[in-house]
């Protein structure tokens, strides 16, 4: 009882996977916009005359120069941290994708009509009470469908006896199962 | 000898949900990708400025053109980092609370249906892919309340049919096995 009271109080999404979520996207980032730095310290960092008309054309020059490698630099960020982003969300996404589609894997077997087995994800994937309330409703329904096939079984050891009381018992065991058919709308 | 039993190990595919992994990868691109052009727009026009005015003023005490603008770029890449972690925060909160929002909706789905309520949809929200998923817990729960309909009508039917004992039997098992198919 208490196990099953935990495992409803889990949390959906763990506070320590969007911290880490956030840490490594802040990371990413980071990296993107050192590797823009560097281009950047790179591309600028070529010494100027010592002289004043020296200066005055190094740094008039750069001007048509500037553009495109602002450009480029930019281009190479932008790829970068998008890729690495990119790879850093399919992983780290995965951890809930993955379970809905095991979830949805499970639904349409179970819709196939072949045997559903208990649904269980992976200790670090999230959305862990989804798989505790799917498995909870098959539970439910195989339990009363033992109980309805319980019912049946012993209304037949009546069928030793008279046929008459076989009947009166089955049929009883037949509302008494449509009774409890009928809390499901 | 190579050992033919050993199988290669299956490799591990991360990329299973394009409708939930997909936006959101493009998502998180865009902002990158707009915070850099943003970045270039600002310092291409501060560059400039800041190079055509020290050609004027002569400033022929620094070293490089980045010694220049040193200050500038430090500023504009702290402003690129901070927003484009902060738009991205932000996504990844909004990320995080639609799926709450959404599994949260299909958990209270799921313990209903164990209490018997196999009819109320489950609206799981705005996402596609959570969406799509709603539509499969209902169309996985409109099944079994379809069969259960079915086994209630064919259990009240058959207690009150008066039909002949071997008919009877027949059907009556018939029903078992309908009742076995359940949840199996």
């Amino acid at each position: 009882m208490i196990d099953q009271e935990a495992s409803n109080n889990s949390p959906l999404i763990h506070r320590r996977y969007v911290f880490g979520l956030l840490l490594r996207l802040g990371v990413n980032f980071a990296g993107g916009v050192g590797i823009l730095f560097a281009i950047l310290y790179f591309a600028l960092s070529r010494p100027l005359p010592g002289n004043y008309e020296g200066v005055f054309l190094a740094l008039r020059n750069l001007s048509p120069f500037l553009r495109p490698i602002l450009a480029v630099s930019v281009l190479v960020y932008a790829l970068l941290a998008c890729g690495s982003t990119a790879a850093l969300c399919v992983y780290i996404l995965h951890k809930v994708a993955g379970p809905l589609y095991r979830m949805e894997l499970v639904m349409d077997q179970y819709r196939s009509g072949a045997s559903t087995r208990t649904v269980s994800f992976r200790n670090d994937d999230q959305i862990q009470p989804l798989a505790k309330a799917f498995n909870l409703w098959i539970g439910t329904l195989r339990h009363d469908r033992h109980r309805w096939l319980a019912t049946m079984k012993d209304a037949e050891r009546h069928c030793l006896q008279d046929e008459a009381t076989c009947r009166a018992e089955m049929e009883a065991a037949l509302r008494k199962v449509a009774k409890d058919l009928a809390r499901y709308r | 000898m190579k050992n033919l039993n050993l199988k290669p190990p299956r490799p591990r595919i991360r990329y299973v949900s394009p409708r939930f992994q997909g936006p959101a990868v493009l998502a998180f691109a865009a902002i990158t990708a707009i915070g850099g052009a943003i970045f270039w727009k600002l310092v291409d026009g501060e560059f400039k400025r800041v190079f055509l005015h020290a050609a004027i003023r002569g400033h022929y005490t620094f070293d490089s053109a980045y010694d220049i603008v040193r200050d500038l770029l430090a500023w504009h890449l702290a402003g690129l980092f901070a927003g484009v972690f902060l738009a991205g925060s932000v996504l990844v909160l909004l990320l995080v609370a639609a799926t709450r929002h959404s599994i949260g909706i299909a958990i209270d789905s799921l313990r209903a249906s164990a209490e018997g309520d196999l009819s109320t949809p489950t609206r799981m929200g705005f996402i596609d892919n959570f969406y799509r998923f709603g539509d499969k817990i209902d169309a996985v729960r409109s099944d079994t309340l379809a069969s259960i309909l079915k086994l209630r009508s064919e259990a009240t039917g058959l207690a009150a049919s008066g039909i002949p004992a071997e008919e009877f039997r027949l059907r009556w098992d018939e029903l078992k096995q309908e009742i076995r198919r359940i949840a199996p």
